[in-house]
């Protein structure tokens, strides 16, 4: 039974993740409950402030009072493992709290509405690279895959070979030394220019910011999944169906793109889904490098700031990110090939 | 299998391997780094540079941000090349009332259209010692540029830059020279190298043109009694080229820095690719070959650490504890070790059913031995490529965790230098040769790693090769 399946894979992974922000929460354990008692602190005295007719004593016991209650509330005051499950669970729900210090642009310091202003930037570059890079990486690898060590397969596999161990930040400083500052045809960093313009302008603006750290990011990036995706094709080429199909006389484009392909979309579809989903966490250095303030950014200021609910919660979105796509994935293995059987080993 | 069986099967495997021409090139560059990760250090320029990376006093004399020096030969105009004068003509003259005077001369080239930005003078000894120091020029003038009494000391050298200490003699001299020259001159004004190694003129203060010639630079002490002591001085003189590779802005030598920081990229990355692969190895060994409980236990565990997010997670580790490349090290074969295990696992869940592990067990080998003797050495080779494959990635996240200045502070390495270069703004003054070089060795080593790993692998899986 199909749906069978599904549910016990998506149990699977919901359960996975729950142990996965157990492990965070342990991780960032200390720092967090500290973080969490001066924020009890902070809302308790600004509270306290309405009372103005209470004597001193009475505030002093009312204080008293309202910081036991919080405490109780979240828990603070018992076991280690109680606190790290609580807090877990708080996580889970989505109830990320507020930050430490860092703020959005509207001055809320709920988590979530930082995020949420980090996100979409992240997203407009990282996930856009993500998809230009899979699209003309997959045209790459089956043009390079045609014919193998010819030019085109050979300058390919050298570029990859070089581009592989090449840190895509350092091209990113390359990129703003050369076109920002030398031929200064590029902005050199920032979403838009100081004020933004509106409307139309405003659209061209954002564009001219974009197109520098996009550039450099498919122009490294196509590479290696060209390659990639040439050796799974490859791989494929090989496969007895492939030259029973080329005895059959049937066309060697038709062989390529009806039988290899198909055959490959399992291992093709791997590459895209992964990336998609894991693209949501940006790259904290080329956006720190390119001003570019996405998750990525957001998170290297966390931990230089050491806000932990930031920490906290930019992980655990990832990771369920990062669990969605994997849940996916295994799903549709089981259209793309219907010999991959779903989890189960019947 | 015994010797000659293992050369043999070792001459052959060498003969399968070089037919890959880019595993060959790879393997050349490695050789390269390797050579230079062991000897660099005794080669550079500046050899104590490994102890004393960070520590200002040593790099003091350089010139700070500085471009290297070949860039002179696309220059209008041509600066100064950073450079040591040692070995001086030493003369000793010995005066009835017991003092002698040391001399020292040094010979100096210059053929720059800029004057140098400064002179050094280090010099030891023991005692108080009166120091001259003249300057016999090209148009055989001569100026007397410092005269002070310098208390020496064997081991800390007395530092003396010409260039700060100059000016009021070297007004002085054009006094004596021309005093019409020297009316308007004023020792808080003027540049004193600008007119100490230009035509005297009337532009001498305004536009100077160079002096081009054989200079002489003499040292003069001394040594009032026999309890003191002069040694033999040394002479910098700083430039505005400087080194293979320039200098940057806290003066330090980048070549050097470049060639040091080989030994930690080759350490980062042999290290940790060898222990995560072999553990991988092992590991995907043991749960396709125990089954049951290990096998779902580990399964797990590979599955939890695959979703952890890498750097992110190196990076609040990093934070949390106090850096150390060792720290670094561990945590990165926490992570690599996945890298091969479902590979493994797979290729072992068949070994284990072949004839040969059966005839082992009923032999009465013990599990470890069937793993450890029998299994194991099929999958080794399988083990190199992806070491080598899997290096390239482990110096990427060296330097990015260093990029993000989280790095062990105690080493000196590619990331590093970065690290200083993007803090003190190299990519907007356009100090380019301090941001190109170490991002190249980084791809260098990369490539040379990744041309080896797929050279093994093609050797190892021939069926990518061709169709």
């Amino acid at each position: 039974m199909y749906w069978k399946k599904v549910l016990r894979r998506v149990v699977y992974g919901i359960m996975m993740y729950i142990v996965m922000v157990l492990i965070y929460s342990t991780l960032f354990n200390s720092v967090a409950d500290r973080t969490m008692r001066s924020q009890i602190d902070e809302q308790v005295a600004q509270e306290v402030t309405r009372y103005r007719n209470l004597s001193e004593a009475q505030l002093t016991t009312l204080i008293a009072e309202r910081k036991a209650g919080k405490i109780r509330q979240y828990h603070l005051d018992e076991s280690l493992v109680s606190r790290i499950f609580w807090r877990s669970v708080r996580t889970l729900g989505f109830d990320f709290g507020n930050s430490t210090t860092i703020k959005a642009s509207t001055g809320s310091r709920s988590v979530i509405a930082i995020i949420g202003e980090a996100l979409p930037r992240t997203i407009v570059l990282f996930t856009t690279e993500v998809v230009l890079v899979t699209g003309l990486g997959i045209a790459m690898g089956l043009y390079a895959a045609r014919r193998p060590n010819g030019l085109f397969d050979r300058s390919n596999s050298m570029v990859t070979m070089i581009t592989n161990g090449l840190p895509s930040w350092w091209l990113a400083m390359l990129a703003i030394m050369v076109f920002a500052y030398a031929i200064p045809i590029f902005p050199s960093g920032g979403l838009h220019v100081n004020p933004a313009p509106t409307g139309l302008a405003g659209l061209v603006d954002y564009l001219w910011h974009l197109a520098l750290p996009l550039l450099t990011l498919v122009l490294l990036g196509i590479w290696g999944t060209a390659y990639l995706v040439r050796n799974i094709v490859l791989s494929n080429l090989q496969e007895d169906f492939v030259m029973a199909a080329r005895a059959r006389g049937i066309s060697e484009r038709k062989v390529l793109f009806g039988h290899t392909l198909r055959t490959s979309m399992p291992a093709i579809m791997t590459l895209a889904v992964l990336g998609l989903f894991s693209s949501i966490a940006g790259n904290i250095i080329v956006e720190g490098i390119f001003g570019w303030p996405g998750i990525g950014n957001l998170y290297f200021v966390a931990v230089q700031q050491n806000d932990v609910p930031i920490l906290m919660a930019t992980l655990s979105i990832e990771t369920l990110f990062t669990m969605v796509g994997f849940v996916i994935l295994d799903l549709i293995y089981g259209f793309l090939d219907p010999r991959i059987k779903l989890g189960g080993r019947s | 299998m015994n010797l000659k069986d293992t050369t043999e099967s070792l001459r052959d495997s060498w003969r399968e391997f070089a037919k890959v021409k880019s595993g060959l090139f790879g393997l050349a560059i490695l050789g390269a780094f390797l050579l230079l990760g062991i000897f660099g250090v005794y080669l550079v320029p500046f050899p104590g540079a490994t102890e004393h990376w960070r520590d200002i006093n040593f790099w003091q004399d350089n010139p700070q941000a500085a471009p290297p020096a070949w860039t002179n030969l696309f220059a209008a105009r041509k600066g100064v090349s950073s450079t040591v004068l040692a070995n001086p003509k030493a003369g000793t003259e010995n005066q009835d009332n017991g003092v002698a005077v040391r001399t020292f001369s040094f010979d100096y080239d210059f053929g720059a259209d800029e004057p140098p930005r400064d002179i050094i003078v280090r010099l030891t000894g023991d005692g108080p010692v009166p120091v001259i120091i003249t300057v016999d020029r090209p148009d055989s003038l001569s100026a007397e540029i410092y005269r002070a009494q310098l208390d020496l000391s064997p081991l800390s050298p007395a530092r003396v830059s010409l260039v700060r200490n100059s000016a009021q003699a070297i007004v002085e001299f054009v006094r004596s020279q021309d005093p019409e020259l020297a009316t308007n001159m004023s020792a808080d004004l003027i540049k004193p190298f600008g007119i100490l190694f230009s035509k005297l003129g009337k532009e001498v203060a305004t536009a100077p043109t160079a002096l081009k010639g054989k200079y002489r630079i003499v040292v003069t002490a001394l040594q009032l009694s026999s309890d003191f002591k002069v040694n033999t001085p040394s002479l910098i003189v700083s430039g505005h080229v400087s080194g293979i590779l320039g200098t940057d802005s806290s003066k330090r030598d980048i070549f050097t820095g470049i060639v040091i920081g080989i030994r930690w990229a080759l350490i980062i990355g042999i290290l940790t690719s060898v222990v995560s692969v072999i553990a991988g190895v092992l590991l995907g060994i043991i749960a396709a070959y125990f089954g049951g409980a290990v096998d779902w236990m580990l399964t797990r565990l590979y599955e939890l650490i695959y979703l952890l997010p890498v750097l992110p997670f190196l990076i609040v580790v990093s934070a949390i504890f106090k850096p150390s490349i060792w720290t670094f090290i561990t945590l990165v074969c926490l992570f690599f070790w996945t890298g091969s295990y479902k590979t493994v696992y797979s290729m072992a869940l068949q070994i284990k059913e072949e004839t040969f592990v059966e005839a082992s067990k009923a032999l009465g080998s013990g599990s470890w031995r069937i793993v450890f003797r029998h299994i194991s050495p099929i999958l080794l080779p399988y083990s190199f490529a992806s070491m080598a494959l899997s290096i390239p990635a482990i110096i990427v996240y060296e330097a990015s965790v260093s990029l993000l200045g989280l790095g062990d502070a105690s080493i000196v390495s590619w990331g590093q230098i970065l690290e200083s270069a993007l803090s003190q703004g190299a990519v907007i003054n356009n100090l380019w040769w301090w941001v190109i070089p170490p991002g190249l060795m980084i791809a260098l080593m990369g490539m040379s790693f990744a041309f080896l790993g797929t050279a093994l692998d093609k050797i190892l899986h021939p069926k990518l090769k061709t169709r």
